[in-house]
Order: structure tokens, then sequence, then C-alpha cells
């Protein structure tokens, strides 16, 4: 037999345990992608409406590249800048959505920490970041 | 003359033993890594995530099937039986993990290989392409094997 149906009786041979574990392991993967603590996907932000202040946790090239519509910069190594102007925008009733680039980033999580750690309530991430917004529009 | 046949005999005596050595370590190594992920998909799923390469649906897939089709073809290549398809699903395997690991280097991702499931951690990405590297250079010896084996 050669190696190539060889190969072919392998991969058919896996497909097996493959759907027992897909259907029965206890610890099998989500099939949709599951989100971090803090986050919330776009869709549910977007039917927040207007209460929301979008904060841009990305570089300054990035932001001026493009952003989401009246998002404010804001980030941990230009704080002391931006913070007073997050301030300005910012109103209690609002819900602050911090984003970065994509899922993997990680500055959007660590401005909201400090935002919160600042008694800035309602912060949420954006699942996904600016990718997600992208995306979606 | 005499010498150069002297050690031409010696090394077709012991190229069956390297092969045979070599065959245990691919095999193994494989069987290990795919029982390790096989134990924890979703944790896999996760660390197939952090290469930025697939959407994680497709992902999700991956690590539901790659374990065992890793396990089952080390198995396979260990025992002797469809040795060759063995052989060319963990070739092509190592082929995309080398290329996969080698991507995350170049982009900077700093992430942990995931090869063991969460058993290994903080081996970073280098570390697991140079074992690539070393396990393609084993595939190699077994595939300059001649005999079927089947």
């Amino acid at each position: 037999m050669s190696a190539v149906r060889q190969a072919a009786l392998i991969l058919l041979a896996a497909l097996i345990p493959a759907l027992l574990t897909g259907a029965f392991h206890h610890n099998r993967p989500a099939w949709s992608e599951p989100i971090a603590p803090g986050e919330e996907r776009l869709e549910t932000i977007l039917g927040w409406g207007s209460a929301v202040l979008w904060v841009d946790a990305r570089s300054e090239k990035e932001y001026a590249d493009d952003h989401v519509p009246n998002a404010i910069r804001l980030n941990l190594e230009e704080w002391d800048t931006l913070f007073p102007r997050f301030l300005d925008s910012w109103d209690r009733r609002k819900k602050v959505v911090v984003y970065c680039s994509s899922t993997s980033c990680q500055l959007s999580h660590e401005v909201a920490e400090r935002l919160e750690q600042n008694g800035i309530e309602s912060v949420y991430v954006l699942h996904g970041g600016w990718e997600a917004w992208k995306t979606m529009k | 003359m005499e010498n150069h046949e002297m050690s031409s005999r010696q090394m077709h005596r012991f190229l069956p033993t390297l092969r045979l050595a070599t065959r245990v370590v691919l095999a193994g190594i494989f069987v290990i890594a795919g029982a390790a992920k096989a134990y924890d998909p979703a944790g896999f799923a996760i660390e197939i995530q952090r290469y930025q390469l697939v959407p994680w649906l497709v992902g999700a897939i991956v690590a539901t099937y790659l374990p065992w089709l890793e396990m089952i073809a080390g198995a396979m290549l260990f025992v002797g039986r469809l040795k060759r398809g063995a052989l060319l699903i963990l070739t092509l395997l190592l082929v995309i993990f080398t290329c996969a690991l080698a991507s995350a280097m170049i982009r900077g991702l700093g992430i942990d290989c995931g090869c063991f499931g969460k058993t290994f951690q903080a081996t970073g990405t280098l570390l697991p392409f140079l074992r690539n590297i070393f396990l393609l250079a084993c595939a190699a010896v077994l595939w300059s094997e001649r005999s079927e084996g089947v």
C-alpha cells in the first residue's frame, strides 16, 4: 500500500476518537470563541446605544489612522497627560468601553484595570478590539 | 581500501540501530504530545489561538482532532504498521508546526509553543523550533529506509 493510502487510513482512524472527544470530552473546546471576564462583544455594546464612552488604548499612529467615532485616547505610557482629558469626557451615566488592536493584545485590559483603580465604574473591554470593529463596520 | 570497507560494514550494522532509535524517539514524542493535548483540548484550542493564524472555530476543530492524529500516527510508527503513511503524516505535521513557530517568532508574538498542551509551559518558541528541526532530521533518517516494512 502506498504511503498516501496509509496516511489516508490513519487520518480516517483519527476521526473517530476526535468526534467522540468533540461530543463527550469533559474539557472539549467551545465552538464559538469564549470571552474573557470583563469583555463584551461588539453586538452587545452597540445595543447600549449612545451611552458609551469609547477609549482607544492603541498607539497614537494607529489612532490617527482610524478609530471608533468619538473615541478618546488613553494608555498607560501617557496616563498623566491623557487621563485628565478622559475625565473631561467621562460621564458617570456612560459605560466605558476600552479597545486595543485585537483579541490577543492586553493593553485594553491594562487600561480598564487602571481606570477601575481610579474609581471609574462600568468599564468594559471590547472583545476582539479594533479588528472586531473593522469587521463589523 | 580495506579500512573503507570496514567502516562501510560498520555503518551498515549501525544503521538499523540508528533507525530503530530514531523511530522510537519520533513516535514517542508524538504519542506523548498527543496524549497531553487530548487530555485538555479546550486548553489546546487557546494555545492554537495565540498563534493568530486561524479563526477560533478552525482552532477548536484542530484541537479536537490533531492530538488523536498525533497519537495514532505515532503509535503506528512505533509498532511498524502503516509505517510509511504514519511517517508521511508526522513529517507534514512537523513542517506545519515548524512554519507556525517560525511565523510566531518573526511576528514577535512571545508565546509558548503549546506543543505539549499545558504539560510543558514557558518553553517559548526558539527551543521547540530547534527541537522540530532535530525531529525533521529524524524523519529524514527514517525516509532513507528503503524497505516498506508493512
